[in-house]
């Protein structure tokens, strides 16, 4: 079909841009390789085929945003069978009388018809699919305008993030799949119109056809070419640019989700690089100092803010968007191309300044929302985490309430600023004695940690454990003045130092004690103690959270209801660290069905659960940001999805409770309550107090 | 300039303090010490004249229980260059006088342009540290002070009157110095310079002149107070504490 000009042409022009694309696609990998070593990977075929898979079924979008994800897998199903269509065409232009229309023309006359007409049928729907995709995306940016697209006042942005360049960039590539997917089918209806006849596999393109029925012979012509270089030229003219634009996500998402971290999401990665020796700095300063895995986040990065939509600090109005830390790096690779690339001359750029602003750093609750719900497996908290640990160790100025608390953790092992004699001390409310495990052998280890032991709000429920482990005849003890703080926030606040010394003097006193596994009422703890001290303890315990043991006396008969708590109608809150990081989410819901309380799902619950905003050092905070807090937020949540006209339930007298299983969770919703003015509305309990309720009827 | 820090060690009071059984002092045994809160500030105002107009700063303290290495090397690690302690047989307590005679001499041979120290600390609430030193030593005193900046031979200053009014001293040098509050509150130290400095800085060790002993006062007991009465919290809404209140006042008639 095309000229032998048009053929030299589009040869010409296949060599030149691709080969210059092949070397753009060069400097993006040298780019990546600029980052500091990670844990390796392992079994990277497996994972690789995995991604595939999920990102064939499009999996990863489906986490949020339903309907637009619908409309996402229309273009990406489009977009990828495009890779297929995109070569018959070119057979088209090059293969003379090739042509795919009525089961196929020229050399494909001989071969049966159905398989070329299935690709037909398949082309024609995507291709109409696609277009409306398209104009979805782009009504919604350019048109509706939707919120979520823009960032909070004040967060860091690339200056041409700033003038718009997202905006831009968004149009560049909508269009060119407009056109691309567009002409191509133009260019299939004007087949069918100059042989005046539709094609049965071709519904859509037949329908357009009869737009173009009576063109003159050289209109056709003008028409088919014009339309085959929309479709594929066009394509060569946009690969150098796609390397540049956002829409490389199509190739960086897929690799960037196969080479995810291993290992459990609980472990943070190390602070200096496996293998690397002792001068190494932790964390990082500039952007060549984080993992080559962080740099390949900003390339696989298509900039929707869905992480935006479910960080807590975010939500709040704050400064923090873990999507600018993507979009910032990605700008900042763009601007000095070259320079990352190929002369590897980095700029002095550091990423407090140019990346995210030490204020956005420090509002991270480390609560991983925004790593599960990214499509693209992107985990900017631990870009976030990297620059703290930097920070600590260079002496950058922090929060008071949160150096405090880092000083009495050093001193006493706990942030109450308590000696650690008090930590026991809880225990003299009890009625009999709590067995110490460095003195004398339990089953269970109780690893009790900061908040249940000192806490006075949290002490009642930490007694209430007590009572109840004591009546079902659990065999359990405590570590008393040699507990410590697990470190789990310690760490997550980028105070590796601090971490390894706490560690050390629990899996101390571990050694002198004698028990086979580890209860906790803090998730905080259980995931520091499961996920994190495989370095610093010789034998692997068993970690389980109290709602698990609880679980277990329940079906064991130990503890049985004997007055089931019709008259409540509850709602639960998932720790992040209990839930999202370790999967723990049937336990406490089995409980509350033993336990007879109606019981009512929030919106966002279990791996959707939303931060109560304590995590990550935030309960240390000296200063209270503006704004409505996430546990606030949560509380008229709860209070929405327990109103009797939401959830079908008749108005009734039924108290309404906020079911907690997490000690950190006490404080921050008990003062929600009473900061929404919710008091004698709903009321916030620990698991173990219905439990507690129901067992002594 | 050669800038000294003088530090204590000084029980905890995080934990409840428990005393000995003759009731002349603490249970040492039962305490945990940690350095004075003021001498905290004095290392960091050490650090900030030191980061301002260059210079060498030494920490030097007496080892009271034998666990002055960690504080000296959290020092190190906030940005002291050197440290020292003196030791001895030495058994807690000491009293302000004798720890007064073993820092001046431990400082003495330092040859120091500056010394800053704490302007009291809890174990004594005495603030005799510094006037001593400044007298075993032979330099002027200025105590309470909030703001130190360094010039040309000389010190400047800076301490606040009750009632608002702050003053500005010019102190020839050598000089002590008794800190109050550094001008920044003390830099956080990072656990890990702090292991690091544990492997590598040395420490330099004094012999305490054991032979020195102060006859001047004798703690003679030590005693917790015996609480008075208790609060009684009045329950009810503010109704029913109302009337509890005016019940209250008018049976002491007060009303």
């Amino acid at each position: 079909m095309l000229t032998t000009t048009e053929r030299i042409l589009f040869v010409l022009m296949a060599l030149i841009l691709g080969g210059l694309t092949a070397i753009l696609f060069y400097g993006i990998y040298k780019i990546i390789r600029r980052g500091r070593p990670a844990p390796p990977r392992e079994n990277v075929i497996p994972s690789l085929i995995g991604a595939a898979i999920d990102v064939l079924l499009q999996r990863p979008m489906f986490r949020s945003r339903p309907v637009l994800s619908v409309f996402h897998a229309f273009i990406f199903f489009g977009f990828s069978y495009y890779f297929l269509v995109n070569v018959t065409d070119v057979l088209e232009g090059f293969v003379p009388g090739f042509e795919l229309i009525y089961g196929g023309q020229g050399p494909l006359e001989p071969l049966p018809d159905w398989p070329i007409n299935l690709f037909n049928l398949i082309a024609d729907i995507l291709s109409v699919l696609t277009l409306l995709g398209m104009i979805v995306f782009l009504v919604r940016r350019f048109i509706t305008h939707d919120k979520r697209l823009e960032f909070n006042e004040g967060v860091l942005l690339n200056p041409k993030v700033q003038q718009g360049w997202i905006r831009y960039d968004s149009l560049i590539v909508g269009v060119f799949i407009l056109l691309h997917v567009g002409s191509r089918f133009l260019g299939q209806a004007l087949r069918l119109a100059e042989n005046g006849r539709p094609d049965p596999f071709m519904p859509f393109a037949s329908a357009a056809s009869f737009l173009f029925r009576g063109l003159s012979e050289g209109a056709f012509t003008f028409g088919i070419h014009l339309t085959w270089w929309l479709a594929l030229g066009l394509i060569l003219l946009f690969l150098p640019y796609f390397v540049r634009s956002k829409h490389i996500h199509l190739m960086v998402a897929p690799l960037n989700l196969g080479l995810g971290k291993p290992g459990p999401r609980g472990e943070l990665d190390p602070a200096t690089p496996p293998g690397s020796d002792d001068d190494a700095e932790p964390g990082a300063k500039y952007v060549q100092d984080l993992a080559w895995p962080r740099l390949m986040d900003a390339y696989a990065c298509i900039m929707c803010n869905r992480c935006n939509d479910v960080c807590p600090a975010h939500s709040q109005g704050l400064v923090l968007s873990p999507a600018a830390v993507e979009v910032n790096k990605r700008w900042l690779f763009n601007e000095h191309f070259a320079d990352f690339a190929y002369r590897g001359n980095l700029p002095d750029m550091p990423l407090t300044q140019h990346v995210i602003s030490p204020e956005a750093v420090w509002a991270c609750t480390t609560c991983y929302a925004c790593v599960r719900v990214c499509p693209v497996g992107n985990e900017p908290m631990a870009d976030i985490v990297d620059i703290r640990r930097r920070m600590i160790i260079e002496g950058e100025e922090m929060d008071s309430g949160i150096q405090t608390a880092l000083e009495s953790l050093a001193k006493n092992g706990n942030w109450f600023g308590k000696g650690s004699r008090a930590r026991a001390r809880w225990t003299k409310g009890l009625e009999f004695k709590v067995k110490d495990v460095t003195k004398e052998e339990a089953e269970y280890l109780w690893f009790v940690g900061d908040t249940a032991s000192f806490d006075a709000r949290v002490i009642p429920i930490t007694q209430t454990v007590a009572n109840v482990f004591q009546q079902a005849g659990v065999d359990f003890g405590i570590l008393g003045r040699a507990e410590r703080n697990s470190g789990n926030d310690v760490r997550r606040v980028g105070e590796e130092g601090l971490f390894e010394q706490l560690a050390e003097d629990n899996a101390a006193a571990f050694g002198k004690a004698q028990f086979k596994k580890i209860v906790t009422t803090d998730p905080h703890s259980l995931n520091a103690l499961r996920n994190e001290y495989g370095p610093f303890v010789e034998e692997n315990w068993e970690v389980l959270h109290y709602t698990n043991l609880l679980l277990e006396l329940f079906e064991s008969g130990k503890l049985s209801v004997s007055k089931p708590l019709s008259h409540y109608r509850v709602t639960y809150h998932d720790p992040c660290y209990l839930g999202r990081y370790n999967g723990e989410f049937s336990a406490p819901r089995k409980l509350l069905e033993i336990l007879g309380v109606e019981f009512q799902e929030m919106p966002r619950n279990c791996e959707n659960s939303y931060c109560c905003g304590a995590g990550g050092g935030q309960i240390w905070l000296g200063i209270t940001p503006e704004g409505e807090r996430p546990a606030e937020n949560r509380i008229r949540e709860a209070l929405d999805a327990l109103a009797p006209s939401s959830n079908g339930a008749a108005a009734d007298d039924k108290q309404l409770l906020f079911v907690v299983t997490c000690p950190k969770d006490v404080i921050m919703y008990t003062d929600a309550v009473k900061t929404t003015g919710n008091e004698g509305k709903i009321e916030v309990r620990d698991m173990i107090q219905l439990v507690e309720e129901a067992i002594s009827g | 300039m050669n800038i000294v820090v003088a530090i204590k060690h000084v029980p905890s009071t995080a934990d409840e303090l428990e005393l000995n059984d003759d009731g002349t002092n603490l249970d040492f045994d039962e305490v945990d010490f940690v350095l004075n809160e003021f001498d905290e500030h004095a290392i960091e105002q050490a650090v900030l004249v030191k980061e301002a107009a260059g210079g060498e700063v030494t920490v030097v303290g007496v080892d009271v229980i034998e666990e002055l290495d960690g504080v000296l090397h959290t020092a190190l690690a906030k940005g002291a260059d050197k440290a020292a302690k003196i030791v001895g047989d030495i058994e807690p307590p000491i009293n302000s006088h004798t720890h007064a005679r073993w820092l001046a001499d431990a400082i003495g041979e330092m040859g120091p342009d500056l010394v800053l120290t704490g302007v009291q600390a809890v174990d004594d609430l005495d603030g005799q540290i510094g006037p001593m030193l400044a007298a075993h030593l032979d330099m002027p005193y200025v105590g309470v002070v909030t703001g130190v900046s360094a010039s040309n031979g000389s010190v400047t200053v800076h301490k606040e009157y009750p009632g608002g009014v702050m003053a500005e001293f010019e102190v020839s040098l050598p000089a002590v110095i008794g800190v109050q509050a550094a001008e920044k509150p003390p830099r956080y130290a990072p656990i890990s310079k702090i292991r690091q400095m544990a492997k590598s800085a040395e420490i330099e060790e004094i012999d305490a002149d054991e032979d020195f002993e102060y006859e001047g006062c004798e703690l003679r007991q030590m005693a917790k107070p015996v609480s008075a009465g208790h609060a009684e919290m009045l329950e009810g809404d503010a109704e029913e504490v109302a009337e509890k209140i005016i019940a209250l006042l008018e049976d002491r008639g007060l009303l």
